[in-house]
């Protein structure tokens, strides 16, 4: 990405959400146990295929929630029943 | 856990969900416990840029401390009760009267973290990775800074396992003034290097 | 290969597929080498769950912006350092720092 050209920087900070910090923090807790590192988290995040459309947590989530999966401690069926359960309940 | 907030309906990522989702299920299968996922929720709020502003004022008044902090990173901030992480070396690279310095992750966003907290949302930016490498000058002028003329900028792209953070200078007129106070000074964005610190009169914005 | 500081390198030219730590625009660049940081497991081997080891140097390599960048617009002295492992470096032609 370096040296590529860009527009001007966005200097505004949005207020980090619940959720957000909740990525945060399942991806240091997986790394506390020894269950993913830094680098395979790196990695998974480049090789999304949507990664310049995904916000910054958006694609932390996406890539914790590829390497669950790769290493078969969750199902993607699992997490989507799940999270249409959740998505049902807050609407 | 968190409230639902009406007016975010259509803003609210699909990640929401899906990451309470993960948490869920990872406490039902015993994969994590919940006083884990806790602690790395405080963890991460009590790092913050104060911890930054703390090692600086200190290196101001103390040229042992200047010393060391320049020369183990990592030694000075557990000096000051700070938890660097491990393995990841933390390196503070000095300005001087000819020398200014960037910090940038063009391959991502890596940062100091485990002193300072999360960046700033400009820092994990496409722009920010793209261009700071390129133009750092024009960047640091949409800060608001413009280094003079006789002044080399250094940019470091934190591209292996090395955190960055800057000592910037010391500002003129400083002479009276505590740690605390010279503290206040030092802002987040001047331990990234897009500015310097505030002068002794200068307003201390909210959030810097 | 172990560099000392003051050795002229060149990052090597090639990409290679996976996850690389190395950016593109360092790719065929001569520089310098700043310091040597020290052995680290290899990255590109740890993003795919394997060990990384043996472990690699890694060094704070030093380039001139204007050797970066034709429309580089700042001072001749302006400096771009980036952090990086022994296997993408190869010595470089010879010259002072």
């Amino acid at each position: 990405m370096g040296g590529l050209p860009g527009g001007p920087v966005d200097r505004s900070q949005h207020e980090v959400e619940d959720w957000e910090r909740l990525a945060d923090a399942i991806n240091g807790a997986l790394e506390g146990r020894g269950l993913q590192t830094t680098d395979q988290h790196r990695r998974a995040i480049e090789s999304l295929e949507d990664y310049r459309h995904l916000s910054y947590y958006e694609r932390w989530a996406a890539a914790t929630e590829r390497l669950l999966v790769e290493k078969g401690l969750l199902t993607s069926e699992e997490i989507d029943e799940r999270a249409a359960q959740l998505e049902r309940r807050w609407s | 856990m968190s409230e639902h907030h009406p007016h975010e309906e259509t803003a609210r990522s699909p990640y929401a969900a899906r990451i309470r989702a993960i948490e869920a299920l990872l406490l039902e299968k015993d994969v994590l416990t919940e006083p884990e996922v806790q602690d790395r929720i405080s963890y991460m709020e009590a790092r913050s840029p104060a911890n930054g502003a703390k090692l600086v004022a200190r290196a101001w008044l103390d040229d042992d401390f200047n010393e060391l902090l320049l020369s183990d990173g990592k030694a000075a901030a557990s000096a000051l009760g700070m938890d660097p992480e491990h393995p990841a070396e933390f390196v503070v690279v000095e300005n001087t009267p000819t020398i200014h310095n960037l910090i940038v992750c063009t391959l991502c966003s890596c940062y100091p973290r485990a002193i300072l907290g999360r960046p700033p949302d400009w820092y994990k930016s496409f722009e920010y990775r793209s261009r700071a490498v390129r133009e750092p000058r024009a960047v640091m002028r949409e800060f608001g800074f413009e280094p003079p003329e006789e002044v080399e900028v250094l940019v470091h792209d934190s591209t292996a396992d090395v955190r960055y953070m800057v000592l910037p200078m010391r500002p003129s007129g400083t002479e009276e003034l505590g740690e605390q106070e010279l503290a206040r000074l030092v802002t987040r964005d001047t331990l990234v290097g897009v500015s310097v610190p505030l002068a002794p009169d200068h307003p201390i914005p909210a959030d810097a | 290969m172990t560099y000392e500081p003051g050795d002229r390198i060149r990052v090597v030219p090639a990409g290679k597929p996976g996850h690389v730590r190395t950016p593109s625009y360092l790719r065929g660049k001569s520089g310098w080498v700043e310091a040597v940081i020290g052995p680290f497991p290899n990255p590109e081997d740890l993003a795919y769950g394997l060990s990384g080891l043996p472990a690699r140097n890694l060094y704070k390599v030093g380039f001139k912006q204007v050797d970066l960048w034709d429309d580089y617009e700042g001072q001749a002295e302006d400096i771009l350092y980036a952090d990086v492992y022994e296997h993408w470096l190869e010595p470089g032609e010879g010259g002072t720092a």
